[in-house]
C-alpha cells in the first residue's frame, strides 16, 4: 500500500513545463512524490498568457487566468505552480480582479462565469518552506548538499510586486537561501539574485539577454558559486540555453550549471538522479555533482 | 531625439492620450514627484532614450509624440522594478504596457517592437493550440522578423535534449479559448471594454 499524502494539492505546470522546462515538471513531481505531497494536475489547463498577453491585451492576460482559476476549482486543495510566471500572472489576475469591480464585470463578460477567487495561489517554494515546513524538508534530506556552493537566483517576478506575489521581501528575500541550506547546501552572496535576465527578449533581442544574464553569470562566478538555482523556465532559458553564446561574446569561461530548485531539493531527498532530468541541461552538472560526490 | 530642445507646445499637449493611458493601466501619472527611483533601478535603464521617471514626467507635459516616438517603451521588460519601489504607487510597469497598446494601435510594427512582433505570435498560439508551441513561436517570428538563420544552432541542441515539442500540446478547452477571444473582441467593438 502506498503511504498516505501528508499535504494535497492542484496543480498548474504552465506550457514551459510540459517543453522547455520538462526538467522541472519532472524534478517537482519526483521531489513531491518523495515527500508524499500530492500534485494533481488541474485537467486541461489553459496557457496563463505569460508576459506575452499582458504586453498586447490586459484583458486576455486577466481572462485567461480567470479560466484557470476557474478549472482548478475541479481540483481540490490550493493551487500549486512551479514556473514564476505563471505565478505571478495567476496571482496578478487574482489581485487585480479583487480590486477591480469594473475590470471583474469585464472579465466574466470575457469568459462567461463568475470570476472564482477563493482558490490560494502558492508557488512550490512555498509550499516546501511553509506549508510542508523546513523542518521536516531537512528530516527527509538523504544525501545532504554538503560543499555545493549555490547562487540563488530570484529573478523578477518571483517576489513583485509584494502586495501580489505575498511570498517574500520584495528587496531581501532569503526563502531560496533557506530551503536549499535545509538540504545542506552553502549560498553564496551575490549582487545580482534579482537583477533581471532579459527574460521576454529571449526571441526577439537575444543582444539584450546575452548582456543581463551575462551580468548575473559573472557576478555569481566572482562570488565563488558553483552553481546556479531558478524556479522560472525564462531565467533557466537565458542562463542555462544561451550560456555559451554568453561565453563566446565575452572571452568569459563560466561552466555554472543552472538547477531548478526542485532538482536539487530532489536529489538532497534521495530522488533517483534518472527522475530529475539532468540530461536536459545545456550546461552539463555531471562534472560538478561527480566532484561533490553527488552522483 | 536626445539632444533636441524640449518645446512645451499645446501642438504636441494631448490630455487626451494621457488620460487613455492612465484609463488603461489604472495608475496615475500625476502621483510622481520625480525622485528617479524607478530609473535606478531599471535594468533596461542603458538601452533606453527616455529612462522610465522621464516617460512619467513627460506624460505629465502631454508629451505623448515623445514619449511614443524612439525605443524606450519596447526595451522595458516588464520586471516590475519600477512599480515596486515607487514611493507614491506609479504603476509605470502597467503604464509601459498601456504605453506599447497605444503606440501599436496607432502606428503598428516597426523595428522597434519586434519584441511585441514575438508577444503576439505568442498569443496566436494559444487561440490556436490553448497552449504555447514553442518551436512553431521560434520558426515563425524568425519568418516575419526576417532573421530566417537566427538561432539556428539552437534548435537541434534542444531538439535533442528534447526540449522542444515538434507536435504541439493538445487541449479540449480549445474551444473555450476561442470563445474568450471572440468575446473580447465583441466588446471592444460595441465599445464594452478597453
Ligand atoms: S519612482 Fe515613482 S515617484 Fe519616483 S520618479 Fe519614478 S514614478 Fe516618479
Ligand atoms: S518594468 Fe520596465 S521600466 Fe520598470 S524597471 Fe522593469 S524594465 Fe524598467
Amino acid at each position: 500500500m502506498t503511504p498516505k499524502n501528508v499535504l494535497n494539492y492542484s496543480y498548474y505546470p504552465g506550457c514551459s513545463l510540459h517543453a522547455s522546462a520538462i526538467e522541472f515538471d519532472a524534478s517537482t513531481r519526483g521531489l513531491f512524490k518523495t515527500l508524499r505531497i500530492g500534485l494533481h494536475e488541474v485537467p486541461d489547463w489553459l496557457c496563463c498568457g505569460a508576459t506575452p498577453a499582458h504586453n498586447v491585451d490586459e484583458l486576455l492576460s486577466l481572462s485567461l487566468c480567470a479560466k484557470n482559476l476557474e478549472l482548478s476549482g475541479k481540483v481540490e486543495g490550493d493551487l500549486a505552480v512551479a514556473c514564476a510566471a505563471c505565478f505571478s500572472r495567476l496571482k496578478t489576475a487574482q489581485h487585480k480582479l479583487a480590486e477591480n469591480g469594473e475590470k471583474r464585470r469585464q472579465v466574466e463578460q470575457a469568459i462567461d462565469a463568475p470570476v472564482q477567487l477563493g482558490k490560494p495561489v502558492k508557488h512550490l517554494l512555498e509550499i516546501v518552506a511553509r506549508d510542508f515546513g523546513l523542518e521536516r524538508l531537512a528530516a527527509a534530506v538523504r544525501k545532504p548538499l554538503a560543499g555545493l556552493k549555490v547562487a540563488c537566483y530570484y529573478g523578477c517576478l518571483l517576489t513583485r510586486p509584494p502586495e501580489v506575489s505575498e511570498l517574500d521581501d520584495s528587496e531581501a528575500p532569503t526563502i531560496m537561501e533557506r530551503v536549499i541550506a535545509a538540504a545542506g547546501a552553502e549560498t553564496v552572496a551575490w549582487s545580482h539574485r534579482m537583477e533581471c535576465c532579459g527574460a521576454n527578449f529571449t526571441l526577439s533581442r537575444p543582444g539584450v539577454v546575452i548582456k543581463l544574464s551575462g551580468d548575473i553569470l559573472a557576478s555569481a562566478k566572482a562570488a565563488g558559486a558553483d552553481c546556479l538555482m531558478v524556479a522560472c523556465p525564462l531565467c533557466h532559458g537565458n542562463l542555462d540555453i544561451r550560456q555559451q553564446e554568453i561565453e563566446e561574446a565575452s572571452g568569459e569561461r563560466y561552466n555554472l550549471p543552472v538547477f531548478y530548485v526542485t532538482q536539487l531539493l530532489g536529489l538532497a531527498c534521495g530522488v533517483a538522479a534518472g527522475k530529475l532530468g539532468f540530461e536536459s541541461m545545456i550546461v552539463s552538472p555531471a562534472g560538478l555533482l561527480k566532484e561533490k560526490q553527488l552522483l | 531625439m536626445k539632444n533636441t530642445k524640449m518645446h512645451l507646445s499645446t501642438r504636441t499637449m494631448n490630455l487626451d492620450f494621457v488620460r487613455k493611458v492612465e484609463a488603461l493601466s489604472g495608475s496615475s501619472v500625476r502621483r510622481c514627484f520625480q525622485c528617479g527611483k524607478c530609473s535606478a533601478g531599471c535594468p533596461m535603464r542603458s538601452f533606453m532614450e527616455h529612462p522610465p521617471n522621464r516617460i512619467v514626467r513627460l506624460l505629465q507635459l502631454g508629451q505623448y509624440e515623445r514619449v511614443l516616438a524612439g525605443r524606450s517603451i519596447w526595451y522595458c521588460a516588464s520586471c516590475e522594478t519600477c512599480s515596486t519601489r515607487c514611493p507614491n504607487k506609479v504603476d509605470l510597469a502597467a503604464i509601459m504596457d498601456a504605453l506599447r497598446k497605444c503606440s501599436w494601435d496607432a502606428k503598428g510594427p516597426s523595428k522597434e517592437s519586434y519584441v511585441q512582433l514575438a508577444n503576439r505570435l505568442f498569443i496566436d498560439n494559444i487561440r490556436s493550440y490553448g497552449r504555447q508551441y514553442e518551436m512553431r513561436l521560434g520558426a515563425v517570428f524568425n519568418i516575419k522578423s526576417g532573421q530566417f538563420l537566427k538561432d539556428l544552432m539552437l534548435g537541434p541542441k534542444l531538439l535533442s535534449k528534447g526540449k522542444l515539442k515538434v507536435f504541439q500540446q493538445k487541449n479540449r478547452n480549445i474551444a473555450e479559448v476561442e470563445k474568450i477571444f471572440s468575446r473580447i473582441e465583441e466588446m471592444r467593438r460595441k465599445g464594452e471594454a478597453p
